[in-house]
């Protein structure tokens, strides 16, 4: 048995999956990053090929993805979080037509095809006021748990408007709502509702047609997921494990690699 | 002259020379103008994109392309509103900041702002400031007659800041010079054409570029020198996308980011510095010189968003761009704030939509540093070609 394995280097985490032929999910791991980029992605692979009890030697083929996908040096080739995350969710959820993914760093919508293929895509811009490093800014200055950030934030009955667009102005912003006396939950929900607006903004621009499969790291965070879906009068697909959608896709290109170099046009070229 | 103003190349291997160039063109000093004026010549500055810089050289002197530089406008600035594209700032900021000092300075109506360009820099400097008022309407029989009177006007100009006659005779050797410099560039095209695996795209860019801060003659001798090498390289032919990259008539996207375009596919042609290369022949080097000049620039250059000639829809002219060049794709890109690219963009992606031409569509800035975001668009639009 060949296995195929896709490496996602992210700002924040990096992530790991390894499938069969048969596209089955038999391995994965999540590390956070850091500093040295080059081994946290070696890290994160070593530990999805325990997690799955498979030999590195079976491991026929390694796709990086995400910022640091160069990083990967133990691969075979790069594809762009872009490509692997619409990939990747489009075979988590087969009727997938566009695609929110929000990481850490940047956030992205991209509309696809049946089968996966980018139709179009858009990025926030240099500004990361709408991705999840927004949520790192409000999560120190609140001295809240990022993982705390969504439970609290939907407690929140009457959302303070977050007026910055960046992300470095937006701690004095909730920290002046709180010298307002304004609810933690309130200030929260606001934050939620601000990176909310501008990733349907970007959703808008490559239109939204059903269904949405909402991605990244952030489409964990249940305040997130609800503000969203109010905006777009609908429901994200979610998975518990989005996180890993763009994992996923790579893992899904490097088999595609291994199955092209098996026929036999291929194989002759390659003798060739 | 007879001293070179860039020696430095000489007697390396490619790679040292290509490394040299490099250097040259990432200079915003301008060390090469510095020695020229030291030496006792005389420069003209002439803005993009179609000036006839075959005048200038047979005056003696040397036609130096302002066409800004990656440097911060803290003085010019306060001369232009906010609402202006980068180049002119930058442009004027060379000369603000001594970076290049000029004995002449002339542009042409390529746009609103390259217009109020001229009177903007007059008032700064005490040498001649000048409009070249290229014909409105190509298309009129009068036109070349015009455009011959209007290049007869620069001369006139030029002569009497050079101190000295620009003769025909001089005129004519100097478009036996530049006719010599064309020819070159079109083998640099050729090989990014037909072997692009040979030269990567900044380093073909820089050859190309050192034509406007160097003396033809000098330029030249470096092109035969190192063209000949790129095309004994052995370089291995990996499977890229050719592109052909259009919207860089003016303002120049920095170094770095054709670099990063360049890692992502073959750009196998372009319209960078198209003002170093407008005229696509030989001029004729017998007859009347400014006449046949004038008629170069009718009959036969190359388009660009900001030249007006009914006969030349610039679309179709970036078709057969992709034609010429058997691209797969176009990457349009326009200078921020550049009313004519910006315009001509929705002409371009109108007729690539009808040719089903698939294309990448993007803006960028002389003084961007950072290309991330960029770079993996265009990446994911290259995988979906390499990947359909």
């Amino acid at each position: 048995m060949s296995y195929a394995a896709g490496v996602d280097v992210g700002s924040t985490q990096t992530k790991t999956i390894i499938i069969d032929e048969h596209r089955r999910i038999v391995g994965r791991s999540l590390t956070d990053t850091g500093a040295n980029v080059m081994r946290a992605a070696e890290s994160a692979f070593q530990q999805a090929l325990g997690d799955g009890g498979i030999r590195e030697e079976e491991v026929e083929y390694v796709v990086g993805t995400g910022y640091g996908r160069y990083k990967v040096t133990f691969g075979n080739t790069q594809v762009t979080e872009i490509s692997c995350h619409g990939r990747g969710a489009v075979h988590m959820f087969p009727r997938t037509r566009t695609v929110l993914d929000m990481g850490g760093q940047d956030t992205k919508a991209i509309s696809v095809s049946q089968s996966g293929e980018i139709q179009d895509f858009c990025m926030n811009d240099k500004c990361a006021a709408g991705t999840g490093r927004f949520l790192d800014a409000a999560s120190s200055a609140l001295d809240i748990p990022l993982g705390d950030l969504g439970p609290t934030a939907l407690r929140g009955e009457r959302p303070v408007k977050i007026s910055t667009t960046c992300t470095v102005f937006a701690e004095s912003e909730v920290l002046s709502w709180l010298g307002k006396g304004k609810k933690i939950e309130d200030i929260l929900l606001g934050v939620h509702e601000s990176i909310a607006t501008r990733s349907v903004g970007l959703l808008r621009r490559v239109g939204i047609h059903e269904e949405v499969t909402f991605t990244g790291g952030v489409a964990r965070n249940v305040a997130m997921v609800e503000t969203i879906n109010r905006r777009i009068d609908g429901q994200v697909n979610v998975s518990e494990e989005s996180h890993f959608i763009g994992a996923l896709g790579a893992a899904l290109f490097a088999l595609d690699r291994i199955l092209v170099s098996r026929t036999p046009a291929k194989a002759a070229e390659d003798t060739a | 002259m007879t001293e070179a103003v860039f020696p430095e190349w000489r007697d390396k291997p490619l790679d040292e020379v290509l490394y040299e160039c490099r250097e040259l063109l990432e200079d915003t000093s301008f060390p090469t103008v510095r020695r020229w004026r030291e030496a006792g010549g005389k420069v003209v500055g002439h803005f993009q994109v179609y000036f006839p810089e075959e005048i200038a050289h047979a005056a003696g002197m040397l036609p130096f392309k302002v066409r800004g530089a990656p440097v911060e406008a803290t003085e010019a600035d306060s001369r232009f509103g906010s609402y202006l594209c980068s180049i002119l700032k930058t442009s004027l900021e060379l000369a603000l900041s001594n970076r290049v000092t000029l004995d002449m300075f002339v542009t042409h109506p390529i746009c609103d702002a390259a217009r109020n360009l001229a009177a903007v820099w007059g008032r700064n400097f005490e040498y001649p400031c000048q409009i070249l008022y290229l014909p409105q309407n190509a298309n009129s029989q009068h036109a070349a007659t015009y455009l011959r009177g209007e290049y007869d006007r620069v001369r006139r100009g030029i002569e009497a800041i050079a101190g000295c006659a620009v003769t025909d005779e001089a005129l004519r050797r100097s478009i036996g010079v530049f006719n010599e410099n064309r020819a070159l560039l079109r083998t640099l095209y050729r090989i990014k054409r037909e072997t692009p695996w040979l030269v990567s795209a900044e380093d073909a860019y820089v050859l190309l570029a050192l034509g406007g801060i160097i003396p033809r003659e000098e330029h030249n001798e470096l092109l035969r020198f190192t063209l000949p090498l790129i095309e004994q390289r052995t370089a291995k032919r990996q499977d890229r996308v050719r592109v052909v990259l259009e919207g860089a008539f003016c303002e120049q996207p920095p170094l770095d980011l054709i670099r990063a375009i360049g890692r992502s596919c073959y750009i196998v042609d372009d319209d960078l510095l198209i003002g170093l290369r407008w005229i696509l022949d030989d001029v004729p080097p017998a007859g009347d010189p400014l006449k046949s000049l004038a008629e170069a620039y009718l009959e036969c250059s190359t388009h660009s968003p900001v030249q007006h000639d009914l006969r030349k829809p610039k679309h179709e002219m970036l078709l057969a761009r992709l034609a010429n060049a058997n691209a797969d794709a176009a990457v349009v890109m326009a200078a921020k704030m550049c009313e004519p690219g910006l315009e001509e963009q929705v002409a371009y992606t109108q007729a690539l939509d009808q040719e089903s031409i698939p294309y990448f569509v993007s803006e960028f800035e002389e003084n961007m540093t950072s290309f991330d975001h960029l770079e993996i668009q265009l990446e994911t639009f290259i995988e979906n070609l390499l990947f359909d």
